[in-house]
């Protein structure tokens, strides 16, 4: 089995979390594996994040009249080779929000388009090992007419966000590799349906100013099983560069300071008989958090990677 | 490839600068100082709402234009105004010509600071806000809507008897306000022909300070400052001096005094009543009628909010029977499972359009309430018509006062019929906003839109299209968000309107006309 295959689908495999901007596991490309010229992976991924206890500001707390909150998610993906150097990655997924108890409905439809554009930019091998930087840059907006002002059930901010990161990646040839990443989301004003509303002061707007944020995540992956499959443990967190609290026994709403940190891993097989295929499944939980549920959240999908040209002067595997 | 990444890092700095240029966005009502279409010269002989006359506080004859003490003064504005602070010029075109307007934006902004739900406690039981202790949690006060349509209420009619007198002094003394004393005083809001003494602008304050603070007491040293910044204003803009300053105060705390006895007394101290008492009247509810409003929180919140506000004094509604409305359709009739379908068929087809409307009306936890939007939309046709502050207080008082008498009627036969909500009625219905502690029949919004419209209609008379349906929007909006049956919502505009007429009526004969 080829490596490259491999790293193929272990893109795409991450790249199911692209499409989460708000949530979940590994919010935003995070990999630091290209994928050549001409080849395509398509993704479809189920996810299903919950919580019971969410911070109300720094407050933990339950809410009787949400029970369990729970959003289940399907999203399609694409990760495309550009050039050897160069990809282009694509997401959209439906999601829909339900709480367990109380009188309010939940919601559902399209959430945020993504695409990112990455890039190897350096490379240096040093013996048995390797050390690659890799700027990543992607927008996302809304798919859909969705309500933002219906937090926590609302599907997401309905802000463009603009998202620049960088990857540092540390490869050893036994298989193993140590990844870091830090990134900045510069987020657009969104509006609400209401022309009136208190953060921590009176705004006669519908326009909310949305705080950008900023991301980090650590991980360690191994490849094993003759490279076929690939473990990964993910330490990562996000940090909304400021936003009001909610306040006590108010409602969420966009513009809050909302942070966590998560714990989660991901296990990805590539079926030797069936070339180009592959499943995975991710599990991840919310160690800290303000102004956010405390999410433990799983996720399944299926990957196809396959030759869509082949480029002048070399074959693909 | 370096190509499209130095375009990727530019364009990502360019946003990021264009983004630290995003306009601020308005915290309060834009509008610049105006002339005032009319002054009103007569207004001191409008009738007053508790005032026996308009001479009931007493304020000093002033000082004589030619004398020396107010020579002195207007030398006193004269270098005041003569070179102001940054600071010092933002307060006064902040203030601008019609401190109503702020002031009635900083009552709307502590409703909305003040209007969340009390969370429940560790053991699942509820603490209500003490007076007592206002700043224990749950703070004091729990501003929801019957609150603030009382406060609102209390201080425009005190806004109104105490400018009444305000005009009554002004033209009885008709000394001269500083630049027409003295012509090189410069003035930074525009001039008119209104005697200066006492200050409208301090009476105003005053007036605002005394009633938000005994509503909101938590508030006090910011109203204070408030106060006290305003009524600096005038100074600093040139337009008075501070005897009419100290006249326009005392005379507002006296008349702020005649409303907060009222306060004290009108029964509002009861209505947030005991749990017993709560159930005793959904039991005769459900004795008399068959069902009773049951809140479906989890966990379970005992007592309704305010089951005795229908109980608390009217300002211009005779008596609560007389705008009682009819029983309610009974579950199971024609009537009922109509409403029910149109409810099933929303939360299934909900258009984009009537979730914008249901939002837009919302006015829930955190807002200024249904009451504080038509303070809003009262606020905006004042500015509109150029009014005087006086012409404004009045339009605010019938208008508020017109809405509290809707809320108390609304109440009145909220917990008289003790009719549930549709998340109670309908097995597995849910609503797409917070639903209420209190019984559904009438509905608030509809009720409160109505009388608002109404008053609002009779003084600008041009907009009337536009109020009622925006009555009529506010009502349909609790329909989309599954929150009331059409019934609630249909005889609650009827009711609104019903209660309306009697302010309007009062309004008629004020003098003000």
């Amino acid at each position: 089995m080829s490596s490259f295959l491999i790293k193929t689908l272990i893109v795409s495999g991450l790249l199911l979390m692209l499409a989460f901007p708000k949530t979940a596991l590994a919010q935003t490309p995070n990999d630091a594996i290209m994928m050549e010229k001409g080849q395509l992976c398509i993704a479809a991924i189920y996810g299903h994040d919950s919580w019971d206890e969410y911070w109300e500001g720094t407050l933990k707390r339950k809410n009787g009249n949400i029970g369990t909150f729970t959003r289940r998610s399907v999203m399609g993906m694409f990760s495309l080779g550009i050039t050897d150097n160069i990809n282009l990655l694509g997401g959209l997924p439906w999601m829909k929000t339900d709480p367990s108890a109380g009188q309010m409905k939940g919601a559902k439809g399209l959430q945020d388009w993504g695409l990112w554009v990455k890039a190897k930019a350096l490379e240096f091998k040093m013996g048995k090992s390797s050390l690659g930087l890799y700027p990543v840059i992607g927008l996302t907006g809304p798919a859909s007419n969705y309500a933002v002002d219906y937090l926590p059930f609302a599907l997401g901010f309905g802000a463009y966000e603009l998202m620049g990161r960088g990857i540092v990646i540390y490869e050893h040839e036994k298989g193993f590799y140590l990844r870091g990443s830090y990134g900045y989301h510069l987020r657009s004003n969104t509006e609400i349906e209401r022309d009136y509303y208190y953060t921590t002061h009176g705004v006669y707007s519908s326009t909310v100013d949305m705080p950008n944020a900023s991301s980090f995540a650590a991980t360690l992956g191994a490849l094993v099983l003759d490279n076929s499959l690939k473990i990964e443990l993910t330490y990562d967190g996000m940090n909304t560069l400021g936003g009001s609290d909610i306040r006590r026994n108010d409602m969420p709403f966009p513009s809050n300071n909302m942070e966590f940190t998560r714990i989660g891993g991901s296990l990805q097989y590539y079926f030797p008989f069936a070339k180009g295929l592959s499943v995975l499944a991710t599990g991840g939980y919310t160690l800290s958090g303000r102004n956010m549920g405390q999410t433990t959240s799983f996720s399944g999908g299926i990957t196809y990677q396959f030759g869509l040209w082949t480029p002048k002067g070399g074959a693909v595997d | 490839m370096r190509r499209i990444f130095t375009i990727a890092i530019v364009a990502f700095a360019a946003l990021a600068i264009l983004q630290s240029c995003e306009k601020d966005l308005p915290t309060n009502l834009e509008y610049s100082a105006y002339d005032f279409a009319s002054l009103d010269e007569n207004g001191g002989t409008w009738k007053p709402i508790l005032l026996d006359s308009a001479a009931q506080i007493a304020i000093p004859a002033p000082a004589e234009e030619g004398s020396a003490s107010f020579q002195a003064e207007v030398a006193e504005t004269k270098a005041a105004a003569e070179k102001l602070t940054a600071d010092q010029s933002e307060a006064v075109q902040y203030w601008s010509t019609n401190g109503l307007i702020r002031w009635n934006e900083i009552a709307r902004e502590l409703v909305a600071k003040y209007n969340l739900t009390p969370a429940a406690n560790a053991d699942g039981t509820y603490t209500l806000p003490d007076p007592a202790n206002p700043s224990a949690y749950p703070n004091f006060p729990f501003a929801h809507p019957p609150y603030a349509s009382r406060m609102y209420a209390y201080w425009s009619a005190a806004q109104f008897d105490a400018l009444i007198a305000a005009w009554h002094y002004k033209y009885q003394y008709n000394r001269p306000a500083p630049y027409k004393a003295d012509a090189s005083v410069v003035t930074h809001l525009p001039q008119t022909d209104l005697p200066g003494y006492p200050a409208d602008g301090a009476a105003v304050a005053a007036v605002s300070k005394a009633i938000l603070t005994a509503m909101f007491p938590l508030e006090k040293d910011f109203l204070a400052e408030k106060a006290e910044e305003h009524q600096n204003s005038l100074i600093w803009a040139g337009i008075n001096v501070q005897s009419d300053i100290v006249a326009g105060d005392s005379l507002g705390k006296g008349v702020a005094a005649i409303f907060l006895a009222r306060a004290k007394t009108d029964g509002m101290k009861h209505a947030q009543a005991p749990k017993a008492i709560s159930d005793s009247l959904a039991a005769v509810a459900l004795e008399r009628f068959g069902w009773q409003f049951i809140n479906q929180e989890v966990p379970q919140r005992p007592v309704g909010i305010a089951p005795l506000y229908g109980r608390v004094k009217p300002w211009c509604i005779p008596n609560i029977e007389e705008v009682r409305p009819v029983p309610p359709p009974a579950p199971g009739s024609s009537e009922y499972e109509a409403a029910v379908a149109e409810l099933k068929d929303y939360s299934e087809n909900l258009t984009d359009e009537q979730r914008e409307i249901a939002n837009f009306w919302a006015d829930g936890a955190g807002t200024y309430t249904p009451p504080g939007h038509w303070n809003r939309f009262a606020s905006e046709a004042i500015v509109d018509n150029k009014l005087n502050p006086l012409r404004s207080a009045r339009v605010f008082a019938y208008m508020n006062m017109a809405i509290m008498d809707a809320g108390i009627s609304c109440w009145d036969a909220k917990y008289y019929y003790h009719y549930p909500r549709p998340t109670q009625s309908i097995p597995g219905f849910k609503a797409i906003l917070g639903v209420p502690n209190f019984p559904g029949y009438t509905s608030g919004h509809s009720t409160f839109s109505a009388a608002a419209a109404i008053t609002l209609s009779h003084f600008f008379p041009n907009r009337q299209a536009q109020f009622e349906a925006w009555a009529q929007e506010a009502a349909d909006s609790r329909v989309y968000a599954g929150i009331h049956f059409r019934f609630d919502s249909e005889v609650g505009n009827t009711q609104g309107k019903a209660c309306g007429i009697y302010a309007v009526d009062i309004a008629k004969a004020d003098g003000g006309e």
